[in-house]
């Protein structure tokens, strides 16, 4: 089991009994009847999941509800007055639930915790509830370096060319004055929502004999605007063009291009300096000073086209991390940074949350468990209410419509159980259905889950043979909240606006109708 | 070189209604806008045949213009209800289904198309003559006193699109906010001759509808790393220029042929220069507030940045005239000449407001002004665009309300009490009548039959459950009796009548509303003590009711329908 005592963790769903609808309190008695299709979203809708369940391996700090419902939001309010703010997670707790979160990439998901240990290193000062700032982390990937390679660096790491990366060596371990672009550093390039006049001709009365360019004007006009504000390096969001990183270059000026712009307000919020559109709009007071430069690393001995990373840092605390993601297989950076970044915000979110569900189907099962019982309850209720000849249409349909839930929270499981490729359709039905006839002996369920998903053939051996989790030490898995929430929301929504709807109106119909339309 | 085509014939068509093609179509278009009546309606999809953005609607406002037909005959129909509902934004859907009903059965029965359009003519004469009547058993006088009956009718307007997918909460709370924002726009000092303020609606996508508000003032979009000093709040009022041009630097629009440029003369910087000028003058002025509706050079952004001067760009068209009004500023629209102090406006302070991850900035005038700002928030797109379109609907309802301070019982409850009215009326001059009309007293009850038959039809309309509709032989309000209840139970299942006002008690005495029953004259209701629950809009359903029988009679005298082919 984990140990991450102080770490909320939601263990039970337990839904709340679904008020009664059916009377028409509202008297307007238009809504007396509804098919059971309409029933179903509603119905889909006023399911309140709340969590009010103690585990007491894991210690729940304290009560938190999650409303899925927009309907029916009769909420008990002392349940509400009891939520307590969760006791903030150590550290030491983010590699725990993590490594719960991990869902299969523990290599990528170590760097996230790392990244998020670089950022609280750097901020000592605010609370010790750790936050993962997700805007304040870039990736950098190198290819050619071994996987286990992959590292985190505070500060901005980039791959700049030899060229470049000269310039850096001449600017390391000294003060540089730094300059922020958002937009390129070319002489054609205007800002956002210019207009360039069409068909315009330029005449002349003589033929021009001066040579220089425009552009050549124009790149002198900035070197000596830059170098007399002695600036030594340069982040542009876009890019800069050939002449001017060669002028850079020659005046070691340190450019950097494709900066990416969370990355540019960081660094203008610690160096004080101001973002501009227009390297002319440069003036004294938006020159940013305390940048570093570092070489981080030469990589010329593993490319072709040799380059090296440059580390550029601010002394003051900013929580900028780069994460450096290596490979030796080209092709397989890509995958590593889509994992990053789907680390990256599972643990964002789950901090965010301070909370987790429990995953591998577990939530889903607790689900199914608690429609299947609500359903049972229902039918009971009605069949005494139809005794009473109170019945109404809405809650004739109640049980069907909660088991019709239930269903498809089982038919998602069992997907995910077939796509792990160890069950067959059949198999995983029989193994959840096992499972539910399991925890309705018992009425201590939340104990009694185990995961359905796991990773590897004999721990999921030893779930299915006895379920038992005392004596499970399997991993737990865990799902974010918010996110699965979110989903399951717009899942809801888009099922009660297909259900509602009886007819399609399509406009333009050409000239390949099809057979089964209706023309007005 | 010219080319003579040769000209197709045009197509002629006798007696429309009776072509089956047409009545087919008619049928289906009755069907279609039928189930989207009322609040338990069913939606629409509409896209388009490539795949384009699904609209998901009940409004009729948004379904009718989708709908287009190849028969001409239809698109008169629909131009006319379209034609209503741009001008009273409601009760579209009562007069499609009323008027194609009125089409339908006068061309099912045997009828003289001359009979049916005069009955129904002086049918109209009578309903409206009755609403108009001071002891009209349907209709409601709204008290001003109490905001009771407008949040009552806001409601019922918001209930009757199950597209903005509310929950009870959500609904009270966006009736409530319309109503507020409505009484916003209505100035409260001003001397003379009153004109009604703007409700400027921003939406946003993805937060609860509980957290949708209404703001006296305006709010604008600023971008995300706008700093925002205190210091802005102190001096007030502060000062506001606005700008209708774009101050982006480029050329102004010259308009189309080729613009013979010098190689010396750098325009960018001559205009740039111009740019800093105006800016150097607003800021000798003292103003605070720099607002442009397009883009703003961002040379000229860091001077005025840089004198402490608020600077907000790309305001948009919708937003000028409200900021506009608010301000009392003239929106400058020349770089060229001086700006003259008298355009700039003035606004009594500027604050920050957050929407998720929408930043704002809140402007407030500096006297009375009507005008508001109403944050829509729902969860997501479609769900939204939806509740717009209804919520603007809402306030152009209530805005009629002060021409005429009345309004109908809802729920179906004006079309029965109608429909009885008319046949008892009928039935008691059916001689004096029938002869002024010129017809027999058999034709003349079979028009009367026809056109209440019709409006009940429209009460039924609101049923889509396979529930069935009743009418009580007292007080002539419209029932609904759900699918499941036995005929043996009729009696002790009815709650409240479709509006709300009538209980049922065991001496009512029930119908269903397809059937024959005795016309009887409905008798009014004591109402000291219960307020309705629904109502609808007074003026939007008067127009509909005329525009329904219009068209019909229009339909109905059509004999030949001419299309041109080329």
């Amino acid at each position: 089991m984990l140990d991450c005592r102080n770490f909320q963790l939601w263990q039970d769903l337990a839904a709340m009994p679904p008020e009664r609808r059916g009377a028409a309190p509202d008297g307007l008695g238009r809504q007396m009847s509804k098919t059971p299709s309409t029933e179903a979203c509603a119905s889909f809708c006023s399911l309140q999941e709340r969590v009010k369940f103690d585990h007491k391996t894991l210690g729940i700090s304290g009560l938190r509800k999650i409303k899925l419902s927009r309907h029916f939001c009769e909420a008990k309010s002392e349940i509400v007055s009891q939520v307590q703010q969760p006791h903030p997670p150590e550290l030491s707790d983010v590699a725990h639930i993590a490594e719960a979160l991990s869902h299969g990439c523990d290599k990528v998901m170590e760097l996230a915790v790392k990244a998020i240990q670089a950022q609280s290193d750097n901020n000592q000062q605010e609370s010790s509830y750790p936050m993962f700032d997700i805007t304040k982390v870039v990736t950098c990937v190198l290819p050619g370096l071994p996987e286990d390679n992959a590292s985190v660096v505070q500060g901005f790491v980039v791959l700049l060319s030899d060229e470049q990366a000269s310039v850096a060596h001449h600017l390391k371990e000294q003060p540089l004055k730094v300059a922020l672009i958002n937009g390129d550093l070319t002489h054609t390039y205007r800002h956002l929502g210019f207009k360039r006049p069409a068909d315009v001709q330029h005449v002349r009365h003589q033929l021009d004999v001066s040579s220089s360019s425009k552009e050549d004007e124009w790149v002198e006009k900035v070197m000596k605007l830059l170098l007399n504000l002695k600036v030594d390096l340069i982040l542009i969001t876009g890019h800069a063009c050939e002449s001017m990183i060669h002028h850079c270059y020659r005046h070691r000026i340190l450019v950097v291009e494709k900066v990416n712009s969370s990355v540019l307000k960081t660094f203008a919020n610690s160096t004080e300096a101001v973002t501009v559109t227009y390297v002319t709009q440069l003036s004294e007071h938006c020159i940013g000073s305390g940048v570093q430069a570092a070489i981080w690393r030469d990589l010329c001995s593993f490319e072709r086209k040799s380059s090296t990373a440059v580390r550029i840092f601010t002394g003051r605390t900013t929580g900028l991390v780069t994460v450096i993601l290596t490979s030796c297989i080209y092709g397989k950076l890509q995958v590593l940074e889509d994992q990053f970044w789907a680390c990256a915000y599972r643990l964002h979110h789950a901090l965010k949350d301070g909370a987790v569900l429990p995953g591998a189907g577990r939530t889903e099962m607790l689900c199914v468990h608690h429609l299947q019982k609500q359903a049972k309850c229902h039918r009971e209720d009605t069949y005494s209410d139809q005794q009473t000849k109170t019945g109404m249409a809405a809650n004739l349909y109640r049980d069907v419509i909660l088991q019709l839930m239930a269903e498809g929270f089982i038919d998602y499981i069992t997907t995910v159980m077939v796509n792990t490729g160890r069950f067959s359709k059949v198999k995983a039905r029989t193994v959840v259905s096992h499972h539910l006839q399991n925890c309705n002996d018992h009425e201590d369920i939340a104990a009694k889950f185990s995961q359905l998903v796991l990773e590897n053939e004999k721990e999921a051996v030893a779930v299915f043979s006895a379920i038992k989790p005392e004596e499970n030490s399997a991993l737990n898995i865990y799902d974010n909240l918010s996110v699965k929430q979110e989903a399951w929301r717009k899942a809801l929504d888009l099922v009660f606006l297909v259900l509602q709807s009886d007819a399609e109106v399509i406009t333009g119909v050409g000239l390949k109708t099809e057979e089964n339309l209706m023309l007005l | 070189m010219s080319r003579l085509v040769k000209k197709s014939p045009s197509v002629c068509m006798d007696l429309p209604l009776n072509n089956s093609e047409i009545s087919n179509k008619l049928h289906l278009m009755r069907e279609l806008l039928r189930s989207c009546y009322g609040p338990t309606a069913r939606l629409k999809q509409v896209h388009n045949n490539i795949g384009g953005h699904v609209v998901t609607t009940s409004v009729s406002s948004v379904l009718l213009p989708a709908l287009s037909s190849s028969q001409p005959f239809i698109n008169l129909i629909k131009t006319s209800i379209l034609n209503h509902v741009s001008r009273f934004s409601d009760c579209g859907l009562f007069a499609a289904i009323f008027c194609l009903s009125l089409i339908e059965q006068s061309s099912a029965s045997r009828l003289r198309g001359n009979v049916a359009i005069r009955v129904n003519k002086h049918l109209l004469a009578v309903c409206t003559n009755y609403l108009q009547q001071d002891d009209c058993g349907c209709r409601v006088k709204l008290d001003f006193c109490s905001s009771q009956n407008l949040i009552t009718l806001a409601r019922s307007i918001i209930s009757s699109k199950p597209a903005c997918v509310l929950a009870e909460p959500e609904m009270i709370h966006v009736s409530n906010m319309t109503v507020r924002a409505f009484l916003l726009t209505v100035p409260c000092n001003t001397p003379g001759t009153v004109s009604l303020g703007r409700i400027v609606t921003v939406t946003i996508e993805g937060q609860p509808v509980l957290e949708s508000a209404v703001f006296p003032g305006l709010l604008v979009d600023i971008p995300d790393d706008f700093c925002f000093n205190k210091a802005h709040s102190i001096s007030n009022p502060l000062h506001v220029v606005l700008f209708s041009i774009s101050l982006a630097g480029d050329l102004p629009e010259l308009g189309d042929g080729i613009t013979e440029m010098y190689p010396g003369l750098d325009t960018e910087s001559q205009i740039l220069d111009q740019l800093l000028e105006i800016g150097k003058q607003v800021a000798k002025d003292e103003v605070k507030l720099f607002v442009c509706q397009k883009v703003i050079h961002p040379v000229l952004q860091q001077y005025l940045k840089g004198q402490g001067i608020i600077v907000v760009e790309r305001l948009g068209i919708t937003l000028m005239e409200p900021l506009a009004q608010l301000a009392g500023a003239l929106p400058v629209a020349t770089l060229h000449t001086r700006i003259s102090p008298t355009t700039y406006g003035k606004v009594r302070d500027a604050g920050l407001r957050q929407f998720g991850s929408r930043k704002m900035l809140h402007l407030h005038p500096v006297g009375e002004s009507a005008v508001c700002t109403m944050i829509l928030c729902h969860r997501n797109e479609t769900m939204l665009n939806e509740l717009k379109v209804v919520c603007q609907k809402t306030e152009h309802l209530l805005r009629l309300t002060l021409k005429e301070p009345c309004a109908l019982l809802g729920g179906g409850c004006t079309e029965t009490h109608l429909s009885t009215y008319v046949r008892h009326k009928s039935k008691n001059e059916v001689s004096e009548t029938a002869s002024a009309l010129g017809c027999s007293q058999t034709e003349f009850l079979l028009g009367v039959k026809m056109f209440c038959q019709s409006l009940e039809y429209v009460a039924r309309s609101l049923e889509h459950d396979g529930g069935t509709s009743a009418i009580d032989l007292t007080h002539a309000h419209h029932w609904t009796v759900s699918s499941d209840v036995l005929k043996e139970h009729l009696e002790g299942s009815l709650g409240f009548c479709g509006c709300g006002l009538v209980g049922s008690c065991p001496s009512n005495k029930w119908t269903y509303l397809n059937t024959e029953y005795t016309e009887f004259s409905p008798a009014p209701l004591f109402r000291d003590t219960k307020q309705p629950k629904v109502l609808d809009s007074f003026a939007a359903k008067l127009s509909a009711m005329k525009v329904a029988v219009e068209t019909a009679n229009l339909a109905l005298d059509v004999r030949f329908v001419i299309q041109d082919m080329n």
